[in-house]
C-alpha cells in the first residue's frame, strides 16, 4: 500500500496533471495536422502559424467585447472560425491548384505562406506581445493531491479536451462527408470517378484541420505570453506528435500528444534542466520501434 | 514568359534598391548603431531605453548638437537572438559606418558584439544587459557598462537576504548567460554573508519559455523556504503572471532582480506579484527629488506614459555620449574612450560617475517589497524602499579588474 | 568546374565571376566582403544538401543538423582541447560526416516522406540536446570568440580562404556528381525499383551520398567558424533547414550552381531588406509563392530550360 502512496505521490500526480493539460493543446493543433497531413497529404507548416493567429484573434475578438467572461467566450467561437475563413480563403486560391505536386513543394508551399503571415502578424498586432485574461469563473486554482494548487483554467482544458476528440471522431467516422475525406485519402481518383466533388471534400477538411489550430492557439492564449515567434516551436511539436501517432490518424494524435506532453512534465521532475529533452527522445524511440507511428496512417 | 518577367524585374528592383540604400549621411552627424530586441516580450524594455535616450538626443539637437554636428541614429531588431545580433551590429559597423554601438538586452548578444567591438575598436555602450562578465570578466577598452550588473544587483540583493530566517533556497531561471549570472551572484554573496544557507535544487528552464506551470508545481511541491528566481527580460511578465496564478506567490516567498520596476509592475497591472522582494537601480516615484521630478514629467510629457528603469538607461548614454565628445574635443573614437573614464553625468539619480577602471557606471540600488500602492490603483509598487549608494554595496576595482584575463 | 550545362557562353561566364570573386576585396567595401564570404559557405551548404535532394531525390528535411554539428564539433574541439584550430577545422565535417552515417543508416530504411520525418525528429533531437546542455555547448549563448589561426584572421584572409575551400569543395561535388556514382545515383532517383533490379545496392548509394552531404555541410560550418568566430544554436533549427531547402529551390534543385544562386539571393534580400523594414520574411514569401506557380524548376533551371529547349535533368517522381 505504502509503495501505491510512494509512486501516486501528490508531486508526481500534479505534474502528470499539468501534464495533461499541456497535452490537450498539443492533441487539438495535431490533430489538425494529421488530419490534413493524412487526407490532402500536405505536410502544412501554415499550421503553426494559424495556431498563433488564432491567439491574437482570441486577443483582439476577447477585447472587442470588453475582455471579461462574455469577450473569452465569444472570442473563443469566433477565433477558430476566423481563422477558418481565412483557411479556406488561401486554400481555394493557392493550395487546390498544387494537389497534384510533390510533397516537398506543398511543403515549401506551406512554409512560405508561414513565412508571409509571420510578418502580417507582426504588422497587424505589433510587435509586443499581448496579454489575455483568464475569465472570471476560470481564476484561481482548485486544491488537489496534498493541497498542490492546480489551475482551474488547466482542470477546463482538461475537460475541453475530450469533447474535441469525441467531436473530431464523430465527424470523421459517423459524418458522411467524413467518410467521404477518408475514402478520398486512400483512393481520391476513385472517389473522383463515382462523381462526388473531389475538390470540396479536400476544401472541407484542410478547413477543420486550420479551424482545429486556430482553437489550439485560442485555448492556449490565457495561459501564455500571446507573442510573435510562437508558430515554429509549436509547429515542430505538433509534426512530431503526428509521425509518432501515426498520419492521418486521429486517436495516433492523442497518443503522440499524450507521450509528448506527459514526457515533458515528468522530465522535468526527473531532470529539470533537461526536461524538454524527454519529449524529443520519447519520439526517437518511439520511431527507431515503429517507424511508421504507432497506430495506422491512412496511407 | 510574361510572369517570369515580373519575377525577374521584381528580384533585380529589390536587389538594385538594397545595394544603394546604405544610408550615405555625410560626415556632418555623429551616427550611432543601436541593436536591440524590438519584437517580442523584452521589446517594451528596449523601448524604453530608445526613449529615454531620443530625449537627450532630441534636446542636443535642438541646441545644435555635439561639436556642431547632429547626432543621428539607427536601430536594429536582434530578435533576443545573438546571431541575428552579432549579425546586425556588423552591418552597423561595416556598412552603415556608426561611431559608436549601443544596445541590447540579451546578455548574450552584448557579449558577442562586445567581442566584435574590440576587434573593430569600436565603442560599445551596454544599455540593458546585466552580465557582470560585460564589464568583468570579458571587459575590455572598448566596452562599457550602464546598466546595473549582476554582479552588483547579487551583492544588493544578498546582504538584503542574508538578514532574513530563510534558511533552505531554491533557484530557478531562464537558462542564458543572464539568469546563471544574477543566480550565481546572488547566491555566492548570500553563502558568504550567511554560510548556513542551503542550496535544495536548481531549475533552469528555456529563454522565452510561455508555460511555467509544470516547472512552478515541482517546486512548490519541493517546498523549500525562498526561491531565487532569476528570470530576464523575456520571462519576467509571464513568470509573474504564472506565479501569481498557480499560488506560487502565496506560499514562497520570491526575490527577482528588477520585479520592482514599472517596467514589470506596470503591464501585470492588478495582477500584479504582491509580496515578492526585488531590487531595481531606479523607481519613477522614489526618491522625490526635483531632479526626478522633473524627468518624469518630462518623459510623460513626451510619451505619454511613465518611465521604466531601462529609460535611465538610455539616457544616461546619451548624457555620456554628450559630455564624453565635449571634453575629447573631436568625434575620435579612442579620445572619446578616455573621456568616458572617471566621467560625471548629471541625472534624475543624482551624479552618477563612470568608473575608469572597469567602465562601468555607478548606479544607486533600491531594494523592497512589491505592495498596492494608495496612490497609484492601476499597478503595484514598492514599498519598504532602502536606496543602497553605489560606493556600498559596488565591487572594488580590485576585485573586477582580478576577473579579468587580460 | 564551370556551367557545363550552359555552353561556350557559361565558360566564359563562369569565368568572368571567378575573376570576379579573387578581386573583390580589392575594392568592395569591407561589409560586402564579409557578406561574400557568408554568400559561399551558405552555397556550399545548399550545394550539400542538394547532393541527397536534387540528384539523389531522398527527402533530406533536416540538413542543417549537420551543418551546425560540424561548426560546433570544430567549435569545441578548438576551445575545449588545446589542440590546433586546423584540427578543430578537420574535425568538424568529420563529426557531421560520422553524425551523417550514423542517422542516415536509421533512416534510410524508409523512404520519401517517412525518411523526412525521422530524419526531422532525430534532428531535433540533436538540436535541442545541443540547445540545452548549457555547460557544454553554452546553450542558447553559443560559443563566441573561438580563436583562428592568424593566417586566416583577418577578414580579407578569411574571405580568400573561404573562397578557396568552397571552390575545391564545389569541384569535389561536381565530379561525384558526373561520375559513374552520380549517374546510378540519378537512376536511383528516377527509378529505384529498375536500379534495384539490375543490381545496384540502392540503400548503400544513398547511405554514401548522406555521408558525403553531410561532410560537406560540416565543411561550411567550420567556414562559418573562420568568418564569424562563433557557433550558435540556431544553425541546428529546423527552420534553418527549411531555409537551405529554399535556397535550392529557389535556385533550381536539377542544376549544379542554382543553390548557389538561391543562396546569394536570400541571403541578400535578409541582409538589405532588413535594413529598411523588419518584415523581410514577407517578401521571401511572396517569392517563394511566385517560384512555386510558375518557377517550379527554380531560376537557374529556367534559363536552363530557355536555353537548351528542355531541362537537362528529369523531375523527381511520386
Amino acid at each position: 500500500m505504502d509503495l501505491i502512496y510512494a509512486i501516486l505521490s501528490p508531486k508526481l500526480m500534479s505534474q502528470i496533471f499539468v501534464g495533461l493539460s499541456r497535452t490537450v493543446i498539443l492533441f487539438i493543433v495535431a490533430s489538425g495536422l494529421s488530419l490534413i497531413l493524412g487526407v490532402l497529404r500536405i505536410p502544412n507548416i501554415w499550421h503553426g502559424s494559424l495556431y498563433m493567429v488564432g491567439a491574437f484573434m482570441m486577443f483582439t475578438i476577447s477585447g472587442a467585447f470588453g475582455g471579461g467572461s462574455v469577450g473569452f467566450w465569444m472570442a473563443l467561437i469566433l477565433a477558430p472560425l476566423g481563422v477558418a475563413f481565412v483557411s479556406l480563403i488561401a486554400e481555394r486560391s493557392f493550395f487546390q491548384h498544387l494537389y497534384e505536386r510533390e510533397h516537398i513543394m506543398l511543403l515549401l508551399l506551406t512554409f512560405a505562406f508561414s513565412l508571409v503571415f509571420g510578418d502580417l502578424v507582426k504588422m497587424v498586432w505589433g510587435m509586443e506581445y499581448k496579454s489575455v485574461p483568464v475569465p472570471q469563473i476560470f481564476q484561481g486554482s482548485v486544491h488537489l493531491f496534498g493541497g498542490l494548487p492546480f489551475p482551474l483554467y488547466n482542470v477546463f482544458l482538461l475537460a475541453i479536451g475530450p469533447i474535441v476528440a469525441v467531436a473530431l471522431w464523430l465527424i470523421v467516422n459517423k459524418t458522411k462527408i467524413g467518410k467521404i475525406s477518408r475514402a478520398a485519402a486512400v483512393d481520391r481518383e476513385m472517389v473522383g470517378a463515382v462523381g462526388i466533388n473531389v475538390s470540396w471534400v479536400f476544401a472541407f477538411v484542410f478547413i477543420i484541420g486550420c479551424l482545429l489550430a486556430g482553437l489550439g492557439g485560442a485555448l492556449v492564449a490565457p495561459t501564455v505570453n500571446v507573442s510573435l515567434g510562437m508558430d515554429q516551436t509549436l509547429i515542430m511539436e505538433a509534426f512530431l506528435i503526428v509521425i509518432i501517432g501515426g498520419l492521418g490518424n486521429i486517436w495516433g494524435a492523442l497518443l503522440g500528444a499524450l507521450i509528448f506532453g506527459l514526457a515533458q512534465s515528468l522530465g522535468i521532475l526527473i531532470w529539470p534542466q533537461f526536461g524538454i529533452v524527454f519529449p524529443y527522445a520519447a519520439v526517437t524511440i518511439v520511431l527507431l520501434l515503429r517507424p511508421t507511428g504507432l497506430l495506422k496512417s491512412t496511407w | 514568359m510574361k510572369k517570369v518577367i515580373y519575377l525577374f524585374v521584381f528580384m533585380v528592383g529589390f536587389l538594385g534598391v538594397s545595394l544603394f540604400s546604405s544610408s550615405s549621411y555625410g560626415a556632418n552627424t555623429i551616427k550611432i548603431g543601436i541593436v536591440d530586441t524590438y519584437s517580442g516580450p523584452p521589446a517594451t524594455m528596449s523601448q524604453d531605453v530608445l526613449d529615454g535616450f531620443k530625449m537627450v538626443v532630441n534636446e542636443i539637437n535642438a541646441k545644435g548638437g555635439i561639436l556642431g554636428k547632429k547626432i543621428e541614429f539607427v536601430t536594429r531588431d536582434e530578435k533576443f537572438k545573438p546571431d541575428v545580433g552579432l549579425a546586425m551590429a556588423k552591418e552597423l559597423v561595416l556598412k552603415e559606418n556608426v561611431d559608436i554601438l549601443m544596445g541590447t538586452i540579451s546578455s548574450s548578444t552584448a557579449l558577442a558584439v562586445s567581442d566584435f567591438a574590440r576587434k573593430e575598436k569600436i565603442p560599445f555602450l551596454v544599455t540593458n544587459s546585466r552580465t557582470e562578465k560585460i564589464t568583468g570578466e570579458k571587459g575590455h577598452r572598448y566596452v562599457f557598462g550602464i546598466a546595473e550588473n549582476t554582479a552588483m544587483a547579487g551583492r544588493a540583493a544578498a546582504f538584503a537576504l542574508s538578514k532574513k530566517p530563510f534558511m533552505k533556497y531554491w533557484i530557478a531561471g531562464d537558462d542564458y548567460e543572464y539568469g546563471h549570472s544574477i543566480a550565481e551572484n546572488v547566491w555566492n554573496n548570500l553563502k558568504a554573508l550567511k554560510p548556513g544557507v542551503q542550496l535544495m535544487e536548481q531549475t533552469w528552464w528555456k529563454v522565452g519559455e510561455s508555460d511555467f506551470t509544470p516547472y512552478i508545481t515541482q517546486i512548490m511541491s519541493a517546498k523549500p523556504d525562498f526561491l531565487i528566481a532569476a528570470t530576464g527580460g523575456a520571462t519576467m511578465v509571464t513568470f509573474a503572471k504564472a506565479a501569481k496564478a498557480t499560488g506560487l506567490v502565496a506560499r514562497i516567498p520570491i526575490y527577482q532582480h528588477t520585479v520592482i520596476d514599472y517596467g514589470v509592475l506596470g503591464p501585470l497591472g492588478a495582477d500584479g506579484p504582491e509580496g515578492v522582494y526585488g531590487t531595481a537601480p531606479y523607481l519613477f516615484y522614489y526618491p522625490e527629488t526635483p531632479a526626478n521630478k522633473a524627468y518624469v514629467n518630462e518623459f510623460r510629457k513626451t510619451y505619454g506614459r511613465y518611465p521604466q528603469m531601462f529609460a535611465l538607461f538610455g539616457y544616461s548614454a546619451g548624457r555620456l555620449i554628450e559630455k564624453g565628445f565635449q571634453k575629447a574635443g573631436a568625434v575620435d573614437k579612442e579620445k572619446f574612450i578616455n573621456a568616458l573614464e572617471g566621467l560625471v553625468i548629471d541625472s534624475p539619480v543624482g551624479k552618477l560617475q563612470m568608473r575608469a577602471c572597469d567602465h562601468q557606471l555607478q548606479l544607486p540600488m533600491m531594494f523592497g517589497v512589491v505592495k498596492k500602492s494608495p496612490k497609484f490603483k492601476d499597478f503595484l509598487v514598492a514599498s519598504d524602499i532602502v536606496m543602497v549608494p553605489s560606493k556600498d554595496y559596488m565591487p572594488t576595482c580590485e576585485e573586477v579588474l582580478k576577473t579579468r584575463k587580460n | 568546374m564551370s556551367k557545363s550545362t550552359l555552353g561556350g557562353k557559361g565558360r566564359i561566364v563562369g569565368g568572368a565571376v571567378l575573376i570576379l570573386l579573387f578581386l573583390f576585396p580589392l575594392f568592395l567595401p569591407r561589409f560586402y566582403i564579409y557578406l561574400v564570404s557568408i554568400i559561399l559557405l551558405t552555397g556550399l551548404l545548399a550545394t550539400s544538401l542538394n547532393l541527397p535532394l536534387g540528384y539523389g531525390g531522398i527527402f533530406q528535411f533536416h540538413h542543417a543538423v549537420f551543418y551546425g554539428v560540424g561548426a560546433y564539433g570544430a567549435a569545441l574541439m578548438i576551445t575545449k582541447s588545446g589542440l590546433s584550430p586546423w584540427i578543430g577545422f578537420v574535425v568538424g565535417p568529420l563529426t557531421a560526416a560520422f553524425l551523417s552515417l550514423i542517422m542516415g543508416f536509421i533512416c534510410i530504411r524508409l523512404s520519401k516522406l517517412y525518411f523526412g520525418m525521422l530524419q526531422i525528429s532525430l534532428g531535433s533531437l540533436v538540436w535541442i540536446i545541443v540547445y540545452r546542455w548549457y555547460s557544454f555547448t553554452g546553450g542558447d549563448n553559443g560559443i563566441h570568440g573561438i580563436p583562428v589561426p592568424d593566417v586566416i584572421s583577418s577578414q580579407n584572409s578569411a574571405y580568400y580562404f573561404t573562397l578557396l575551400v568552397t571552390l575545391v569543395s564545389l569541384w569535389a561535388l561536381h565530379k561525384i556528381i558526373n561520375s559513374p556514382f552520380g549517374s546510378t545515383l540519378q537512376g536511383i532517383r528516377d527509378n529505384p525499383v529498375r536500379s534495384a533490379m539490375i543490381g545496384i545496392n540502392v540503400k548503400l548509394h544513398q547511405l554514401v551520398v548522406l555521408v558525403i552531404a553531410g561532410f560537406f555541410a560540416g565543411v561550411a560550418g567550420s567556414l562559418f567558424i573562420v568568418v564569424d568566430t562563433a557557433v550558435f544554436p540556431d544553425m541546428l533549427f529546423w527552420i534553418f533547414s527549411l531555409e537551405v531547402l529554399i535556397m535550392c529551390l529557389l535556385g533550381g534543385w536539377f542544376t549544379f550552381l542554382g543553390p548557389m544562386l538561391g543562396a546569394a539571393i536570400i541571403i541578400c534580400m535578409r541582409t538589405f531588406v532588413s535594413g529598411f523594414t523588419d518584415y523581410w520574411t514577407l517578401p521571401l514569401g511572396i517569392l517563394m509563392i511566385l517560384v512555386i506557380f510558375f518557377l517550379p524548376n527554380g531560376i537557374l533551371g529556367y534559363i536552363e530550360e530557355k536555353l537548351h529547349g528542355t531541362l537537362v535533368e528529369q523531375t523527381v517522381k511520386e
